[in-house]
């Protein structure tokens, strides 16, 4: 049997150089944020919603166990399933701004940790670069925000089809599954720049988390108030989640909830993501620099 | 050679923290001597790659650090001066993260998270959340991730400062172990000299922002000038002068001591001469080593 040395020793492994380098930091990050207080139950309550409407799929098919639901004429056009069905899920205040606490959550202290602990000159002296810490990042957000919305929408899908028992669904609504992905997709790098932008402008976790929460209510309540003063729909571009939600309609070939072009909308956010981007370019580095 | 520059030059906005700087750095324990403020930092930084150099061109361990920085993070470990470290972790979890975050298999990276913490004495705490760790312990935990991947050279900046002695004496004998046993190469800064006069062989003297000094520590201490301490009896102000005159650096210490750098080119008989003819007694006269702080203030022209 070897004697080992006492002490240093050396690694006889060999350093592999991974595609995908960014997976440990998403692994870290979604650790780190389940550990973090009422989290969990938090994630619970955002799922709700999608509970509640993987039962309407189910009511919708077997609508003669529930008669008493059907004298409800609201309920009837709710439990419709199309794609305005699918569109009322992805677009509803309630799991928007239960997306936006998850956010707070998992979000927050993403980037703003690092710049406080000094710890993004632990990341650079690795082998990763800056697009593989940012999207190490991004895939933390885009884990929570993928079970809120992407599977969530393709299992609404496979259900449908498994409670009505043939394709029809899938053979009327064929482009339903790219707008589910596409809206999934969009909503998530969205959110995903936000985050890591509002993360990155300070170093305390819970002034980041009152700026996530704080932008996006506070943008809303202003498009309110303008629009109250001049009863222009053109104030919806101020709101995060007005913007998001006519976006959100033009994906699934809905009627726009505000009469303007949807395009503004998406241009809205998309500025949105290239300041974010541009910002964090500038914020994260290596060292900080003192000029 | 582990690393070489030529002409690097940086500067933050207008003030210029490193001016035309020329190194070579052999194989071993390296120390890169200057006062704050000297560019010592900011040389680390430049061959780690976080800073971009106004101008020069340099390697480290063969790969150039502006075209090749993933390949040399890849080899090299590094402990900042800072503290840092990622709340909310432990630090096994936080050295095995760092080692996998430079490419080590999971499994592998938490075994050899254990093998370093256990060799940089924070095997009893290594369960503990780092932000409840005090400074020595910092330390310990920064050299831990800065060797988890094995690398063949390590940038240690700083890496006793905010130490207590006793921390200080046991991260140097860490650092001389790790490079004169265990095949590793360290670039170690200080302000403190004696620090990398225990731990390195050779030294590169930074001031200004340049090269003021670089070499191996004994041939720098031997070739530079021979140093005598005397204590002298009488009026010796122009027998000072005299040597001053003739190019020796004179230099009054404590309990009457003076110490004489003279140029290579002059004879310890000479001073004897004046001494004769300026009617002054020798009482002591011994032929000293030069140390890293002689050889220091010479180079930085500080008294």
């Amino acid at each position: 049997m070897p004697i080992k040395e006492k002490g240093y020793t050396h690694w006889d492994g060999e350093l592999k150089k991974s595609k995908y380098p960014w997976i440990p930091i998403t692994r870290k990050g979604i650790k780190l944020a389940f550990r973090k207080k009422f989290f969990k139950f938090t994630f619970f309550l955002t799922l709700i919603p999608a509970i509640a409407y993987l039962a309407g799929i189910y009511v919708s098919e077997r609508l003669e166990d529930f008669a008493f639901l059907t004298q409800d004429s609201e309920i009837v056009s709710f439990l419709k399933i199309n794609p305005g069905y699918f569109n009322s899920y992805f677009t509803q205040g309630f799991l928007l701004f239960m997306i936006v606490v998850i956010l707070v959550f998992c979000g927050a202290g993403l980037i703003s940790d690092d710049l406080r602990y000094n710890s993004l000159q632990l990341y650079f002296s690795r082998p990763i670069t800056k697009k593989d810490y940012f999207l190490g990042k991004a895939s933390v957000i885009a884990f929570f925000l993928f079970i809120l919305t992407l599977i969530p929408g393709i299992i609404f899908l496979l259900m449908k089809i498994i409670f009505s028992g043939n394709l029809k669904f899938i053979s009327d609504y064929p482009w339903l599954i790219v707008s589910i992905t596409g809206y999934s997709v969009f909503l998530t790098c969205f959110f995903a720049f936000y985050t890591l932008f509002v993360s990155s402008v300070n170093k305390n976790r819970r002034y980041v988390s009152i700026l996530i929460f704080g932008i996006y209510v506070f943008s809303d309540i202003l498009y309110g108030i303008f629009k109250g003063i001049f009863e222009s729909e053109y104030f919806s571009l101020l709101s995060i989640k007005a913007n998001i939600q006519q976006v959100g309609a033009a994906f699934f070939g809905q009627k726009l909830p505000h009469n303007i072009p949807w395009i503004y909308s998406f241009l809205v956010l998309l500025f949105i993501c290239m300041l974010a981007g541009f910002v964090l370019n500038k914020r994260v580095r290596g060292v900080e620099v003192a000029q | 050679m582990i690393a070489d520059v030529k002409k690097l030059t940086y500067s933050y906005g207008q003030v210029r923290a490193l001016d035309s700087v020329d190194m070579d750095l052999p194989e071993g324990a390296i120390g890169l001597l200057g006062p704050n403020g000297a560019g010592k930092s900011t040389l680390i930084r430049i061959l780690l790659g976080f800073l971009p150099p106004d101008k020069g061109s340099g390697h480290v361990l063969g790969y150039d650090i502006q075209s090749q920085q993933t390949e040399i993070r890849k080899h090299v470990g590094y402990m900042p001066e800072d503290d840092c470290f990622i709340p909310g972790m432990d630090a096994v979890s936080f050295t095995s993260y760092l080692g996998e975050l430079s490419g080590m298999p999971k499994q592998e990276a938490m075994k050899r998270a254990h093998e370093v913490l256990f060799y940089v004495g924070l095997e009893e705490s290594r369960y503990r959340q780092v932000e409840t760790y005090s400074s020595g312990m910092k330390q310990r935990l920064k050299l831990a991730q800065a060797i988890v991947h094995d690398p063949k050279l390590i940038f240690l900046d700083e890496p006793t400062s905010g130490l207590d002695p006793s921390g200080r004496k046991e991260i140097l004998e860490l650092i001389t172990d790790i490079s004169s046993k265990k095949d590793i190469h360290v670039l170690m800064s200080s302000h403190i000299l004696p620090d990398i006069e225990s731990t390195c062989s050779h030294v590169v003297i930074l001031s200004e922002g340049k090269t003021a000094a670089q070499g191996s520590i004994s041939e720098l201490k031997k070739i530079k000038y021979s140093l005598y301490e005397i204590r002298t009896y009488g009026d010796d102000k122009g027998f000072l002068r005299k040597l001053e005159e003739m190019g020796c650096k004179v230099e009054l210490v404590e309990d009457k001591i003076i110490k004489i750098y003279m140029p290579p080119d002059k004879s310890h008989l000479e001073l004897f001469r004046h001494a004769v003819e300026q009617d002054v007694q020798i009482r002591h006269f011994v032929k000293s080593q030069t140390s890293l702080e002689d050889l220091f203030a010479k180079a930085v022209g500080a008294e």
